[in-house]
């Protein structure tokens, strides 16, 4: 009488089926989860001769939809979406500081030069005198400002950087740790899925802070290593990841995985750690350059003009350039790149081209010619004084824009890899719904066969019986 | 394609949050009314319009350079003007003075009418503005234009200090227009007024004594170029204040035609701006609609 045994197997095969659907429907809201299957095979007969159909079902193992190919493509989109919303936040902060219409270099430009135009009206005159030196302080300051936004911004992706490299490596060694679980798990024959799926969340919570590398290994473990190859997870081991500052505050990235170490170089890291790269060597310290050279160059040639003249006393201008006689250049200075010192005096601009005619103001109209003169600029080359600003707006808006750009392809790329992802291993209420129906179906016929064995043996008694 | 079931709910996320930040932005430029919220929407119209306002600022520093050019321009016409009076009243007196009839008590009472006027011609040529500096010596603003020296011989006690430099205010982009008027020639003048009046004052004096008329002769010569110098320097200040006109004009213009192209540039077109929110409103209803509907089917309501 193998009927019984033949349909508890199959009641015991559909309970094993609607507990799969009832884990897959309660996760069905879960992030990473993925759903399974059950597997069901037929047994052969195990009794002897033609006549016997088999011995029923047996479940040897559950199914895991999971595709290997779309978990990459979801960790690829990770560190590149990663590496283009890092830096847009200090892209669009530098627009907007330096494109300010009341605040930036440019409006302090125009306030400097006009001052000293309006002093051309009467170029004896202490007041319009002082509007120079006051507008002169003005400009100092934007550049002060501006300069202050600059380094904000460096101190702040240090920051980020040291807590990002914190994050790799508190989550490489998750990741390891996930790996030696999961080789437990398979070895004492446990279902390993949901370890599987937190080591995925894992290694896509790591590939959106660098960009990875994942070698899946024949015990079942997955190896994660930098694009360029340097280990971040070997098995149950994780590397360590950590910052070596030099003497200029620069940082470089090191590596050490049991006892060797490598410095990190690349230039296609990706992830956060790749868009604080690109974004600091890219944007931040060209621009950087590019402000201290504005800077310097305006104290520069403003002061070598205005050395070349008297002051209202007929006096040459104190002290000498390049620590005078108007503006101040420090590249290095903690309270600020340019400053007009106190001890300038309205009298002691050098307006004049004649130590003996005080109401001269040919040095004054030189020194008014210098905004259309070239200065050379790093990153942009020589441009005129009073354009230069303009166009590192321009420069910065236009890398603003092509990373925006960048941003919105990785942001598709990365819903389109989630949604592909999601297609083979995400849960389907429907399609559960369906399952649950058929295996209770399933079950019910199952238990209604054991009915009719229980009748055919009651008959077979009752004729026994009778 | 089989689709899970959360994918519903991820593609009404981003689809409701990409029309958010659409109505956000069309909303910020109707709230300003600027296309360009921040340079990267559109770099190389950012730096135009920044380039347009670099303009713009130097303009109005020109407009107002001009503006404080006409002030001291006619500041220097009246000064000028009075001088002319002194002299017309001078040459007048001088005229009546040369008269042969005249008492030498006659002439003697008329070189201190005119002696009156010297000094008055001198003040004038030494006006200081507010800041005490010459107005009429030039560049050399701290030295008087004429210094008068009391104890030297008659008909050269007065000597031009000052100098003829223009002094050059900027009225437009490389071009100057002087703002002074210098007055040295004034020196050969006060001299011979001063040697007429010495001339005059002295006891008994004939008009009609050959050695006395020259004198006479010589200040009423330098009244004349006196009078024709000033006047030509009115003159000259008045084509100055005509050429600031057109200046002015060509600033505004300018001025006029760049904050066209500014508007041009980067003012929002609201007709296109609110045809943009209703497509963006449309597209975010008709998403909450479908996913509604979407949404509201489940097979598990019929089990």
């Amino acid at each position: 009488m193998s009927i019984i045994n033949n349909a508890l197997t199959g009641a015991h095969a559909a309970q094993i089926a609607l507990d799969t659907t009832s884990q897959n429907i309660a996760n069905v809201m879960t992030p990473g989860y993925t759903r399974q299957g059950t597997l069901m095979v037929s047994q052969r007969a195990t009794q002897a001769g033609q006549i016997s159909p088999g011995d029923g079902v047996k479940v040897p193992s559950l199914i895991r939809f999971s595709d290997d190919y779309k978990n990459l493509q979801r960790w690829q989109a990770a560190s590149e979406l990663s590496q283009r919303s890092i830096p847009q936040p200090y892209l669009t902060q530098l627009e907007q500081v330096m494109g300010d219409d009341t605040s930036s270099i440019n409006s302090g430009l125009d306030g400097f030069f006009g001052a000293l135009n309006a002093a051309s009206v009467e170029p004896t005159s202490m007041p319009l005198r002082q509007q120079v030196i006051t507008s002169a302080r003005a400009l100092a300051q934007r550049f002060n400002n501006l300069n202050e936004v600059l380094s904000n911004q460096q101190t702040s992706i240090s920051r980020q950087r040291a807590s990002t490299v914190e994050q790799v490596n508190s989550v490489s060694q998750a990741v390891a740790d996930l790996n030696d679980d999961i080789g437990i798990a398979q070895a004492t024959g446990t279902n390993a899925s949901a370890l599987i799926d937190a080591r995925d969340q894992k290694i896509d919570e790591l590939a959106s802070l660098v960009g990875v590398q994942v070698v899946d290994q024949p015990d079942g473990s997955r190896s994660v290593s930098l694009r360029d190859g340097q280990p971040l997870v070997v098995g149950g081991r994780a590397s360590t990841l950590s910052i070596v500052t030099g003497p200029a505050g620069s940082q470089t990235l090191q590596l050490s995985f049991a006892s060797e170490s490598f410095t990190i170089t690349s230039n296609r890291l990706g992830g956060q750690l790749g868009g604080l790269n690109d974004f600091e060597r890219d944007v931040l310290s060209p621009l950087r350059q590019s402000v201290a050279d504005m800077a310097s160059e305006v104290a520069d040639k403003v002061n070598t003009q205005f050395s070349a003249g008297y002051s209202l006393s007929g006096a040459t201008p104190t002290p000498p350039p390049p620590d005078g006689p108007l503006f101040q250049f420090d590249s290095s200075g903690s309270t600020g790149v340019l400053s007009v010192p106190d001890g300038v005096l309205p009298a002691d601009l050098a307006f004049s081209s004649d130590a003996t005619k005080p109401g001269n103001s040919d040095n004054l109209l030189a020194v008014i010619a210098l905004k259309g003169q070239p200065i050379s600029v790093a990153s942009l080359g020589s441009v005129l004084m009073g354009d230069a600003n303009t166009q590192l707006i321009g420069r910065v808006a236009m890398q603003s824009q092509q990373n925006q750009a960048s941003l919105a392809t990785a942001e598709t790329v990365r819903n389109q890899a989630e949604e592909s992802w999601k297609s083979t291993s995400g849960v389907n209420k429907d399609e559960e719904a369906v399952s649950l129906m058929q295996y209770q179906q399933m079950y019910q016929a199952n238990l209604k066969v054991i009915a009719v064995a229980n009748q055919l043996f009651d008959s077979t008694l009752a004729m026994m019986a009778g | 394609m089989r689709v899970a079931s959360t994918q519903y709910h991820t593609t009404m996320n981003s689809a409701l949050q990409d029309a958010s930040f659409r109505l956000e932005h069309v909303m910020q430029q109707m709230a300003s009314g600027l296309r360009i919220q921040v340079p990267s929407d559109d770099p190389v119209t950012s730096v135009r319009i920044e380039r347009l306002k670099r303009e713009e600022a130097a303009l109005d520093q020109y407009q107002s350079n001009i503006g404080a050019l006409r002030s001291r321009l006619q500041q220097n016409e009246a000064l000028l003007d009075g001088s002319v009076r002194d002299i017309l009243q001078a040459r007048d007196l001088m005229v009546w003075a040369a008269d042969g009839g005249n008492t030498s008590q006659d002439v003697d009472a008329m070189a201190n009418a005119l002696a009156a006027l010297r000094d008055s011609l001198f003040y004038t040529a030494n006006s200081v503005d507010q800041e005490g500096r010459y107005i009429f010596s030039g560049t050399a603003t701290a030295t008087p234009t004429i210094t008068h020296d009391p104890l030297a011989a008659s008909g050269a006690r007065y000597t031009a200090t000052g100098n003829g430099d223009a002094q050059n205010v900027v009225v437009g982009n490389g071009v100057t227009q002087a703002a002074n008027t210098t007055l040295a020639e004034m020196a050969p003048l006060l001299n011979a007024l001063d040697q007429a009046i010495d001339t005059l004052h002295v006891p008994g004096v004939s008009v009609n004594d050959p050695l006395v008329r020259p004198v006479l002769t010589a200040a009423l010569d330098g009244l004349d170029t006196a009078l024709d110098d000033i006047n030509t320097k009115i003159a000259t200040i008045g084509g100055a204040q005509n050429m600031l006109d057109t200046l002015q004009d060509n600033h505004a213009n300018v001025s006029l035609s760049n904050q066209q192209a500014m508007v041009t540039l980067g003012q929002l077109d609201y007709g296109a701006a609110a045809v943009q929110l209703n497509g963006y409103t449309t597209a975010v209803q008709a998403t909450q609609k479908a996913y509604a509907k979407v949404s509201a089917l489940s097979l598990f309501d019929l089990i």
